[in-house]
């Protein structure tokens, strides 16, 4: 098991490293000298370029640069924005609580309608409601996540008018304590609904597949030779291993819940990360963008480790290989 | 002679068709290949508009001239979404085909090979698996720019991870069949073996694979060019639809109808690719 762990966080502390690398090099790479920019765009005094260059160290040796570069990132500095020029870590502080928001409370909603349906259709395995279950699946799975938040805000705000179109809160309305809660919660509603939608076909197909496979397995069988009634078999034998894959699929996508959420969040003015990342895309602001997506490799790297070593904990088979 | 052969390749067709026919979500799926490839083929011919002639009509509803309507600078949506399939075939093609070339020669050497460059490759893929995909695309794209070409090597070379180790599972087994050890002993080299045996024998699971990551590249094409990253040369599903965002409730068919082309377009090859994992693994059909 110590061997175990110890290769996982390996593997991990590479990942951070070739993300740290990846970055540094895109950076570098990337077209556009910025110090000609700072230093004027028609008339560069070549003096002002040699001062500059000096000053942000980009005369030195590019690895000498890389060190500098990590020695920064070590102390929790990403730099500042080129647009907004304040810190980029200031900008992306106040984005983190509302896309967590979002992404867990669609994260959680997904497992259990997903995994409640998928039981549900593999116990009625080649029915008429197992079919159609699984086409809306297929359906789902193929949907632009984009575009089915385009879709939610046509019909049921725009339409209906049951939901606000955008935003997390009503700018207008100044509500305080409970009311303020029940606008957010409002707001959150569309959002939600569609992550929820685009996440569930994961879930259900996870859920729908491990509950047959397991059905399948001999001991199940032997079960069913000692005349165990089959309710009890299912609660008791099938269930828990049929768990397993969805433990590990949720761990997964927690992992990845940032990724999922940006595009939903942009479709709903939604005040995130996504929200963030778009405007930096549009306003060229690459060391926000590149710190997302520093801060992202570094998230999903740790959460797939502890994925793996729960999933290990979880299940000998896996510790043992 | 000539008879007998011809009657054998017949046999073989018909098993062929059998195996499609029983198959609900191998022949949906190139039913509807079928029907994409047509549009993409002679939608250029049949479209009413150039897709990108600005008409003076702006927002015009969808009717008898604009049949899908127009967007807010009067292009005709119908014509958008019709040369809007080629784009997005052309992608979704060739990423899958990048990624499956990389994925067959990283994942054939190491399970082939096993030893230092298994444990090496496989390293690799443990981190390339633990990158976040999209991100680092869209990273790359928002640097250096965003035509066709970058968006298709990009998605091509950051999803290969899946199939590498579809065939470094599958390298791994087919090494130890008799066969490959016969061509050991007689003295054939290793990658000659290589090319000559492990690949072909192990590829089928990758084919499938690849025709679903064909949807993934159509999906995050589409999701770029919503971004606004998308290469500003060519008609795009994804740019229809950012279009049309802004002209939401008044102008829904801008947005409308290129993400139903969308969702057709990924499930066609969501159902070809589960289609031929049924025929792969016949267990899995057992399970259905």
């Amino acid at each position: 098991m110590k061997k175990y762990i110890l290769k996982r966080l390996g593997t991990g502390a590479l990942v951070v490293l070739f993300s740290v690398l990846f970055n540094f090099v895109i950076i570098r790479l990337a077209p556009g000298d910025p110090t000609r920019l700072l230093a004027g765009k028609d008339n560069p005094n070549p003096q002002m370029i040699a001062t500059l260059q000096e000053k942000y160290g980009l005369n030195k040796p590019i690895l000498t640069q890389f060190g500098m570069y990590i020695k920064q990132l070590l102390h929790g500095d990403f730099g500042y924005s080129y647009v907004s020029s304040s810190k980029v870590w200031d900008l992306i502080r106040v984005r983190i609580a509302p896309t967590l928001m979002i992404a867990f409370t669609g994260a959680i909603l997904a497992l259990f309608i997903g995994t409640l349906l998928g039981i549900y259709a593999a116990r009625r395995k080649g029915t008429k409601i197992d079919v159609f279950l699984c086409g809306i699946s297929y359906l789902f799975d193929s949907t632009p996540s984009f575009w089915l938040g385009l879709m939610m805000i046509l019909v049921f705000a725009a339409v209906l008018k049951w939901f606000p179109t955008s935003g997390m809160y009503n700018l207008r309305g100044g509500y305080k304590g409970a009311k303020h809660v029940l606008d957010v919660m409002k707001h959150m509603f569309l959002p939600v609904t569609t992550l929820t939608l685009i996440d569930i076909p994961y879930y259900f197909r996870i859920a729908r597949s491990s509950v047959l496979q397991t059905m399948s397995e001999d001991f199940i069988m032997t079960l069913r030779a000692t005349g165990m009634s089959e309710s009890r078999i299912f609660n008791k034998y099938v269930m828990r291993n049929a768990i397993i894959p969805t433990i590990t699929v949720f761990g997964i996508t927690l992992a990845y819940m940032i990724t999922g959420v940006a595009m939903i969040e942009i479709v709903f003015a939604w005040p995130g990360m996504g929200r963030l990342m778009l405007d930096s895309i549009t306003k060229r602001d690459y060391p926000t963008l590149s710190a997302i997506y520093l801060l992202l490799s570094i998230s999903v790297a740790v959460m797939m480790i502890v994925v793996d070593l729960v999933y290990a904990w979880v299940d000998p088979r896996i510790r043992v290989e | 002679m000539p008879k007998d052969v011809s009657k054998k390749k017949n046999s073989k067709l018909k098993k062929t068709f059998a195996t499609v026919r029983g198959n609900t979500q191998l022949m949906l799926g190139l039913i509807f290949l079928l029907v994409l490839l047509a549009i993409a083929f002679f939608g250029p011919m049949v479209a009413p508009f150039n897709p990108k002639v600005l008409n003076d009509d702006l927002l015009a509803p969808p009717g008898d001239l604009y049949r899908l309507g127009t967007d807010n600078l009067g292009r005709d949506v119908f014509s958008q979404v019709l040369y809007g399939a080629k784009t997005s075939l052309e992608i979704g093609f060739t990423a899958a085909m990048i990624s499956a070339v990389i994925g067959v020669i990283f994942g054939g050497i190491a399970g082939f090979y096993g030893g230092i460059a298994d444990r090496i490759l496989n390293e690799i893929m443990n981190i390339f698996l633990m990158l976040p995909t999209f991100f680092l695309i869209l990273l790359i794209i928002a640097t250096f720019g965003s035509s066709m070409f970058n968006v298709m090597v990009v998605i091509g070379l950051t999803s290969w991870v899946g199939n590498a180790r579809l065939m470094r599972a599958q390298a791994k087994a087919i090494r130890e069949r008799t066969f490959i050890k016969s061509s050991i002993a007689m003295g054939e080299s290793r990658f000659s073996i290589l090319i000559r045996h492990v690949l072909p024998n192990g590829i089928f699971p990758i084919i499938a694979n690849t025709t679903m990551n064909i949807s993934g590249a159509i999906l995050t094409e589409a999701g770029l060019s919503f971004l606004g990253l998308g290469d500003p040369n060519v008609v795009s599903w994804g740019q229809v639809i950012s279009n049309g965002k802004g002209y939401l409730p008044k102008a829904w068919w801008i947005t409308t109808f290129p993400g139903i082309m969308t969702i057709f377009t990924v499930l066609t090859f969501f159902l070809i690719g589960e289609g031929l994992n049924r025929v792969l693994s016949p267990k899995m059909d057992a399970n259905k």
